[in-house]
């Protein structure tokens, strides 16, 4: 599997843009579309969770690729709170109830738009590692909390 | 929803907590096309275990991130402190 790249993002824009499925990009990558400087391995979309909107993302995956079987795109649509995709052309996390964000709407009204892509605000990406609490989240978070405060004076 | 920063050369400096050299990987970063800054930042290395299985689904965040307990390495930093 190689890393994520750009036209792999433009992708998940354009075929989601098709089916109207409401997402954001979340976690580290939400924030590097946002201009942070690290790294991370895949990407993660916080996703609308409603059978309308899960239906229009299994057949977007599909669209870009993903492998998806029937029990599978049924517990997509149903609604899972975190599915790992690792059978497609890129590693996809698809995260319906982040840790620390308590609806999808808030955090859609305060969403950033970058080049067409819709990002999780600063906030709502550092509430969820704040409240994942994991050991990863917690030696990026002093990094990522300055970031925000740049991402804020300069934006 | 608002529209995407546009943080430059000239950017602000007042913030007095931030290390130096953070500032300056930020005026980089900021510099940078998106499409660059995708290329630096997004790397792929095998995760034991997680990257065993070609598709997982929880029901709950709960029960995801015990099963990163259970399940991951340690030093995978997926475990909760």
């Amino acid at each position: 599997m190689a890393a994520f790249e750009y036209r792999q993002a433009e992708e998940i824009r354009d075929a989601f843009a098709r089916y109207s499925v409401r997402y954001l990009f979340i976690g580290k990558s939400g924030a590097i579309l946002l201009g942070f400087p690290d790294t991370t391995q895949d990407a993660d979309l916080f996703v609308e969770k409603s059978p309308e909107n899960g239906r229009g993302l299994v057949a977007a995956l599909k669209d870009i690729g993903f492998d998806l079987n029937q029990q599978q795109s049924e517990e997509i649509v149903r609604g899972k709170d975190f599915v790992q995709l690792k059978n497609g052309p890129f590693d996809l996390d698809l995260v319906f109830a982040p840790d620390g964000i308590e609806k999808f709407a808030d955090a859609w009204e305060r969403r950033i738009e970058v080049e067409g892509f819709p990002v999780c605000h600063p906030d709502d990406i550092i509430a969820s590692k704040e409240a994942a609490g994991r050991a990863k989240d917690r030696e990026s978070l002093p990094r990522l909390k300055s970031f925000r405060e740049y991402w804020l004076r300069n934006r | 929803m608002t529209s995407a920063p546009s943080h430059g050369f000239d950017a602000d400096h007042t913030d007095l907590k931030t290390p130096q050299d953070w500032l300056a990987e930020f005026d980089a970063a900021a510099r940078r096309p998106l499409k660059t800054r995708f290329r630096y930042a997004f790397i792929h290395t095998y995760k034991p275990v997680l990257d065993d299985e070609p598709y997982r689904a929880f029901d709950t965040m709960e029960e995801y991130r015990q099963w990163c307990e259970d399940h991951l390495p340690d030093w995978l930093g997926y475990g909760r402190i």
